[in-house]
């Protein structure tokens, strides 16, 4: 079993969470490429190592947060909330 | 030859609650519930018919502060507007208050009116139908949620008075402690002797599962399904 913290809810089974994706940036739809979309929707880093990621805690208080999160180990440190 | 007449029924309307169990029932308020009565250590009671209502606004502020309580914990309410009602903080900027059966009307221009008084918005919705709710009351009652429930719900984290969501038999349920008074092994003689009660709430549809998943999971502890221990 995997533990997420919640910020709301503390420590949870990651059971009651959905992966939302990484965590980025949005690039501005006025000015962005038909590339930097392509990129932004499409393409990821998938690091082996540390990335920030957003999940939603559905089965909880029913809120998006980010953390970090190990891709080698499952380590997960918090990194507060996500807009 | 006539047709014969269609029969109408003059009988006022009756309502379902989410839960059905075999036996007899009868009718409360105008609500169908089961007729079996629970005298075991361990009792499941319906408490569908209780009215039930949503709030939803800013999470800290002005409508918290009217409703008396935040995310995570209860408020009974004696007196003032929301005299008789039971104000749960289900979420972050989400609250659930019950009332007594057959209020509805009257509590939900009572909440409008106290959160209106609060000067912030929020969202005011009577949700009495569309969900289900339960009071598991008993001794036993945290070993039987823990079964089911991956909480640890030792007086550390849950106390009497608090609250909280998470999947209950994989099922996303609002679980609200709610100790009620002991008034047969009192040894204090003072009232202040609690039985261990909680209410499980969760959308309709889902409650005939959780209920019968509570009953088989409480099976080995002599659960009983039946009219409820307190009135609330």
């Amino acid at each position: 079993m995997m533990l997420l913290p919640c910020p709301n809810c503390g420590a949870r089974n990651v059971s009651e969470f959905r992966y939302v994706g990484e965590a980025k940036t949005r690039p501005d739809p006025t000015t962005a490429t038909p590339q930097e979309w392509r990129r932004h929707l499409y393409l990821h880093r998938n690091p082996a190592g540390w990335t920030r990621e957003t999940w939603y805690h559905g089965s909880g208080c029913r809120r998006y947060f980010a953390i970090e999160r190990n891709t080698v180990d499952n380590a997960v440190r918090t990194a507060g909330a996500t807009s | 030859m006539s047709e014969p007449a269609a029969a109408v029924s003059t009988a006022p309307p009756v309502a379902r609650t989410a839960l059905a169990f075999p036996g007899p029932r009868r009718i409360v308020d105008g609500w169908e519930l089961t007729a079996r009565h629970a005298t075991g250590d361990l009792v499941l009671a319906d408490l569908g018919p209780l009215v039930k209502l949503t709030v939803r606004g800013p999470a800290e502020g002005a409508v918290r502060a009217a409703l008396g309580t935040g995310f995570g914990r209860t408020a009974r309410h004696d007196e003032g507007a929301l005299a008789g009602a039971l104000v749960v903080g289900a979420g972050p900027g989400e609250w659930l208050v019950l009332g007594p059966a057959g209020t509805g009307g009257e509590l939900l221009a009572a909440t409008r009116a106290v959160v209106a008084d609060s000067g912030e918005f929020a969202s005011v919705v009577d949700v009495t139908h569309g969900r289900a709710l339960v009071r598991l009351t008993g001794a036993a009652a945290p070993a039987l949620l823990a079964k089911v429930c991956a909480i640890d719900l030792a007086d550390r984290v849950v106390p009497d008075g608090s609250a909280f969501r998470s999947s209950v038999a994989r099922v996303v349920t609002d679980v609200v402690r709610d100790d009620i008074r002991d008034e047969l092994d009192d040894p204090a003689g003072d009232g202040t002797a609690r039985t261990r009660s909680y209410l499980l709430h969760c959308e309709r549809s889902s409650g005939q599962y959780l209920a019968d998943a509570l009953v088989d999971a409480g099976t080995e502890y002599g659960i009983e399904v039946g009219a409820p221990p307190s009135a609330r």
